[in-house]
This record gives C-alpha cells, sequence and structure tokens, in this order.
C-alpha cells in the first residue's frame, strides 16, 4: 500500500495535503481557540486551501482510476470479462489488446470509451448509467445469469477501432479483406469485431440489442 | 434577530472543521480504494460536503469582518 502511494506521485500529494489538512482541524477542534486573524488563517489552510488541493489532485487521481481494469472489474458482473483480459492464454481481441503495452491495465476504457472533443464526458455519463444499472437491476443477479444476459448495448463502431487502425496505411490495405471492405468497414457496414473478422471481442460477447427494462448497459 | 446572526461562529466553524474531516476522509477513501462506490462518493458527496464547509467558513468569516468594520465605524468621532 505505501508503495503503491509513493509511486503515484498525484495521490501522495492528495493525502499528504488531506493529512495536513486533518491535524490543522484536529488541533482546532481540541485546542479550541478564540478566533484570531492567526486562527482564520489556520482554518483558511484546513477548511479551504489543502482539502481544495486534495480535491483537486484526488479528482484526477480519480479520474485515472476510473479507466482502470481493476475499476470496470470491481462490479461482480464484469469478473468474467476482466478474467478474460488478464488470461495470457486467451485469443479473443479484448485480451489481445490488454497484452498490447499501449492498452495495458486501461483495456477497457481504451476500447469503450467515446472519442472526440466530448467523448470523455459522454463516455463518463455512460459510466453513470452502468452504476445505476448495476446498483438496481444486477446488484444480486448470479454470475452465470449474468454472464448469459449482459451484452453491449449498442453495435461496437469501427470508428474506435480506427481510433488506433486509421485504414490508411499500406500494411492494413495489403490484407485482401480489409482492402475489399474497405468502404464497409470505413461506413460501419461490416464491424471490425464480428465473427469471421476479429470478433467476438469477449468469448461471450454477444450481439447489441435494443434496450428495455431487463437489459444490461 | 435572524437565525443566522443568533449563530455563534465558534459553534458553526467547529461544524465547518467536523464537515471538512468527513469530506477529507471520502476522498482519501477513494484514493486508497478505487472501486466506483468510494470514487463516486469522493466525487458528489465528498466534495459536496467540502464546498459546503468551505462555504459556512466563508460566511462567518466575512459576518465577523462586517461586524468589525461597523464597530469600527461607530467607534470614530462623527
Amino acid at each position: 500500500m505505501v508503495s503503491w502511494i509513493i509511486s503515484n506521485p498525484l495521490i501522495a500529494a492528495a493525502i499528504a495535503c488531506a493529512a495536513a489538512a486533518a491535524l490543522l482541524l484536529v488541533w482546532y477542534l481540541v485546542r479550541r481557540p478564540a478566533l484570531s486573524h492567526a486562527t482564520k488563517l489556520v482554518l483558511l489552510a484546513g477548511i479551504g486551501v489543502l482539502p481544495l488541493a486534495t480535491a483537486m489532485t484526488g479528482n484526477v487521481a480519480g479520474y485515472e482510476a476510473t479507466k482502470s481494469r481493476q475499476f470496470c472489474g470491481a462490479c461482480h458482473v464484469m469478473t468474467p470479462y476482466k478474467t478474460d483480459s488478464e488470461d495470457r492464454h486467451s485469443t479473443a481481441l479484448a485480451a489481445r489488446h490488454a497484452r498490447n503495452a499501449l492498452f495495458g491495465e486501461d483495456n477497457c476504457y481504451a476500447c469503450h470509451a467515446d472519442y472526440g472533443m466530448f467523448g470523455t464526458i459522454t463516455t463518463k455519463l455512460g459510466g453513470l448509467r452502468h452504476v445505476y444499472e448495476y446498483t438496481f437491476h444486477y446488484r444480486n443477479m448470479p454470475l452465470d445469469e449474468a454472464r448469459d444476459k449482459i451484452h453491449i448495448l449498442r453495435p461496437f463502431q469501427n470508428a474506435t477501432c480506427m481510433h488506433c487502425h486509421s485504414t490508411e496505411g499500406p500494411t492494413w490495405n495489403a490484407v485482401k479483406e480489409h482492402a475489399s471492405l474497405l468502404v464497409r468497414v470505413r461506413g460501419g457496414e461490416v464491424s471490425c469485431a464480428s465473427e469471421g473478422c476479429h470478433g467476438p471481442a469477449h468469448p461471450f460477447s454477444k450481439p447489441a440489442q435494443p434496450p428495455h427494462k431487463e437489459q444490461a448497459p | 434577530m435572524t437565525i443566522w446572526q443568533r449563530l455563534s461562529g465558534l459553534v458553526t466553524l467547529r461544524l465547518s472543521a467536523v464537515l471538512t474531516l468527513i469530506a477529507l476522509a471520502l476522498m482519501v477513501w477513494s484514493m486508497l480504494e478505487p472501486t466506483p462506490l468510494p470514487v463516486m462518493l469522493a466525487m458528489s458527496a465528498g466534495q459536496g460536503i467540502g464546498i459546503l464547509a468551505f462555504g459556512i467558513y466563508l460566511f462567518i468569516v466575512v459576518r465577523e469582518l462586517v461586524r468589525e468594520l461597523r464597530r469600527a465605524r461607530q467607534r470614530e468621532p462623527s
């Protein structure tokens, strides 16, 4: 735990600020000094400056944490997806990307995030919906049932793959299937993650279905 | 006398200090255990409580300053 905190400067800074603020506040609560100018300054640091610094650095650290596979896999229904991604022998598309150093620990986010100017915001809003669905519909669902029921909400967009695989490179176009399907791949008519191409992304992936009350996020 | 005027500065500042400690605890918990519940609590309740505590502090300090200014004006010879 200590080495993990020290290895992450943001978290170390946030915890140091929080500890300093807590010390000042505990001193104030225990000693109960008069409200002099010095006390006001101490409280400004303990209630204002240091907690604000904790919140700011904590927000960045928290945001980075939400991108990790550990975070996505914290809900039990995601366990099979996380386990497959971490399986070094798995040949599923997600697992192969997880072994890529550019994706690594953040492979869920890298493939399921929206891109573009407001991509981060829409991704986080989608994440809030996941938390809502999990809390009110899937929290007590047995894992076997969840594995059969949970599916992606919308068809996986090729634009996400094309964020890295631009379809412009000569190596990519040298593949006969790519060249023959170029227009349909770029137009999203043929999914990169479909069976027969590079899919399924996960061993138990299911096609997207229209949303209704009983469905997964 | 309104409720705001009746609030004792010292008691309210103690409340503000306790609220800040709660907010800090939520924020630190989210960093030590970065799972959905702590992270969401820190970014919503934690920050809300922290802002409320800072608001209380500012309110008390500004109120004290205004009172000091009034007293100073009353002491000035007209």
